[in-house]
């Protein structure tokens, strides 16, 4: 059963092989160029606090050239490619085998149709897992420059935090995940519907949905965060304001989490001395808040001695109590989030599997 | 334990049905079906489109599961195990082959897959109907394609060949020379064959059992032989057939004014010298039974359970 999965399945093993080698090849041409730029932009022998100005800079310069783009690429490549598998290597496996008849063929040897499921399944899940794996440590070769232009604290640019949605669907063992929960779910689509084109458009709507959803409802919440109170003082953001009936609404984000690199910021708001959220300034901060200063006033002056103006406002609110709380997954817990994501779709992916097992033995024939 | 305590394996049906029913939601492709087919026989199983004839097939491969009632297949009640798939092959309606793969690769196929392969018996006939083994099945006629899963189904060498409309797609000379294929092999090892037909006249050379099903019900079963000596078509003067003596059961009839033409199931020889006594062909007894205005008397045959 071995031999008839693979002498099935060379074809589109040999079209993935070679689409893995020419990924390999633009990634080897480009990396060590990459490496050097990181190099000569001083970033392998600095020290402390000078490397972030230049982790900054180095970032920047990614964003106007082709790493940029070929940053952005590759990513893309490895999102894509369980999506792919689904569609062309998960939703035909039952369904083109109902469609063309040949499972009359295929289920009339002397082979289980659990066994025939169970080798196809494993052969071409596993090639599929591997396949989205070795893009992925490929391009995690390639990028260490500018992971480690993050872990120097640049947040710009092409370089964006390991928690980005982007960067922690990417890399990792979670592309492990998707990859056999896309197949599962295109051979599960395929196994209902019958129709290889339905099954694959059924598969991509799913997988999208949930790729959309995880990151956006279900992967803060895999671990209960953490939260810490800051003075609004410490924070570099300007202030919203705005004048209303009821006195100034305002709003005031942070973009760090100061003293926790590479920290995952899910929210961020002002809270009162109570510890309850606000959004309205004490009336008494209304006077300096500044929105609409008069040109030329603050011209000059020393922020820190503003009577108005952001700085000022930010001032009041602080000597009224209030403060900025966050709330946030600590750097350390990246691993953490990985090996739970990626436990998720895995069990989604057995669980769909079987189903597919129980269908094929009851309902297909 | 009796002597006629019959248990699994000992059983000599090739195929064993009691008040077999498959429906699907709420409409009966098959019911009540009762049969014992002996092995050894080329059956053919005949009946309109829709009767359910692929049904009862699939049933016997274990592809499907009977909603009521057990058939048993060679001897075994469930056909999932690998030992059991061995002993029945399949040939599905328009025999299927993978487009893209080669001719050779499905007997590689069938030799990677089944234990009992039989290689020289798969090349032998490859080459004797004129296959060319690097040719890919998607461009194969049909009666090549039909060729190919023919010589999958009996390499495999199972005790029980299934065939659902085979000739069904061939044209005249392709049917002839697929039967011809059929019964040599079947001849040479002694495999007991079910093909089914809407046309009686494609089995009638090579049967030696017939299945009527029409409307998921079985019509008739027995051994053609039987059949045959067991209905007459008589022709006289016109009379009512309810005056016929027991034991003759009208299965057709047709009256002008003066004129009665019957076809009689008789345990009988009939003595009535009124009557101008013929003996039916396997085709208008096949066609009188298809007929689903006949009639057919309640009395279940014997023939039915002949075995």
């Amino acid at each position: 059963m071995i031999r008839l999965t693979w002498l099935q399945f060379r074809a589109q093993a040999v079209a993935a092989a070679a689409a893995l080698a020419a990924f390999a090849v633009l990634l080897a041409a480009t990396g060590p160029h990459l490496a050097s730029l990181y190099a000569a932009d001083g970033l392998d022998s600095c020290r402390g606090s000078s490397c972030l100005s230049m982790a900054v800079y180095f970032s920047a310069s990614l964003t106007t050239g082709p790493y940029g783009v070929l940053f952005l690429l590759s990513t893309g490549i490895i999102l894509l490619a369980p999506a792919v598998i689904g569609l062309f290597w998960g939703a035909p496996l039952i369904a083109r085998e109902l469609e063309t008849g040949t499972a009359d063929l295929a289920w009339n040897q002397s082979v289980t149709r659990t066994r025939w499921l169970a080798v196809k399944l494993t052969v071409i899940g596993l090639t599929a897992m591997a396949l989205t794996e070795a893009l992925c440590l490929m391009q995690t070769w390639w990028a260490a420059p500018i992971s480690q232009a993050v872990a120097d604290g640049a947040g710009s640019g092409a370089a964006q935090s390991r928690f980005s949605q982007l960067n922690f669907a990417s890399h990792g063992i979670a592309p492990l995940g998707y990859a056999a929960f896309a197949f599962a779910l295109g051979v599960t689509a395929g196994a209902l519907i019958r129709r290889t084109v339905p099954a694959m458009a059924l598969t991509l709507a799913i997988f999208a949905a949930l790729q959309v959803a995880m990151p956006l409802w279900v992967r803060p919440n895999l671990a209960p965060p953490d939260h810490i109170v800051i003075p609004v003082t410490s924070l570099g953001a300007a202030i919203p304001s705005e004048t209303g009936a009821g006195g100034t609404i305002f709003t005031l984000f942070a973009i760090t989490v100061p003293g926790q690199p590479g920290a995952w910021l899910l929210s961020s708001g002002p809270v009162n001395a109570a510890g309850q959220a606000t959004s309205t300034a004490p009336a008494a901060c209304t006077s300096v808040e500044g929105t609409s200063p008069s040109p030329g006033t603050n011209q000059g002056a020393s922020p820190e001695g503003a009577t108005t103006g952001p700085l000022a406002f930010r001032g009041c609110l602080a000597s009224h109590g209030i403060r900025e709380a966050i709330t946030y997954q600590p750097a350390s817990r990246y691993w953490r989030f990985q090996a739970t994501e990626t436990a998720i779709y895995l069990a989604l992916a057995l669980a769909l599997t079987g189903y597919c097992f129980r269908r094929l033995n009851h309902h297909l024939t | 334990m009796s002597a006629a305590a019959e248990g699994p394996g000992q059983s000599n049906a090739a195929i064993e049905a009691s008040g077999l029913g498959k429906a699907y939601r709420r409409t009966w492709a098959l019911r009540d079906c009762t049969l014992a087919i002996p092995e050894g026989r080329v059956v053919g199983l005949v009946g309109p489109n829709g009767a359910g004839k692929t049904t009862l097939l699939r049933l016997a491969t274990g592809m499907l599961t009977p909603t009521r009632g057990t058939i048993s297949v060679l001897g075994e009640r469930l056909a999932a195990g690998p030992a059991q798939l061995a002993r029945v092959g399949y040939v599905a309606q328009d025999t299927p082959a993978y487009a893209r793969m080669r001719v050779a690769d499905h007997l590689r196929l069938g030799a990677w897959l089944n234990p009992g392969w039989d290689d020289d018996l798969a090349r032998r006939r490859i080459a004797q109907v004129g296959l060319d083994p690097r040719q890919r099945a998607g461009s194969l006629s049909g009666g090549q394609r039909a060729q190919l899963a023919l010589t999958l189904a009996l390499a495999k060498r199972p005790g029980l060949l299934l065939l659902d409309e085979p000739v069904a797609g061939l044209d005249p000379l392709a049917r002839r020379e697929f039967l011809r294929g059929l019964m040599e092999a079947v001849a040479e090892h002694g495999t007991s064959v079910v093909l089914s037909s809407h046309l009686v006249a494609d089995l009638e050379r090579v049967c030696d059992y017939l299945i009527v099903l029409v409307a998921s019900r079985v019509r008739i079963a027995g051994e053609v032989s039987e059949l045959l000596a067991a209905h007459r078509r008589l022709s006289g003067p016109r009379r009512d057939p309810g005056t016929l003596p027991a034991g003759q059961d009208v299965i057709e009839g047709s009256h002008t004014d003066k004129q009665s033409t019957l076809l009689v199931r008789t345990d009988g020889p009939i003595h009535d010298p009124a009557w101008a006594v013929t003996p039916v062909s396997t085709e208008e007894l096949v066609l009188a039974y298809m007929n689903p205005a006949n009639d057919i008397p309640a009395r279940r045959p014997r023939l039915g359970v002949a075995s």
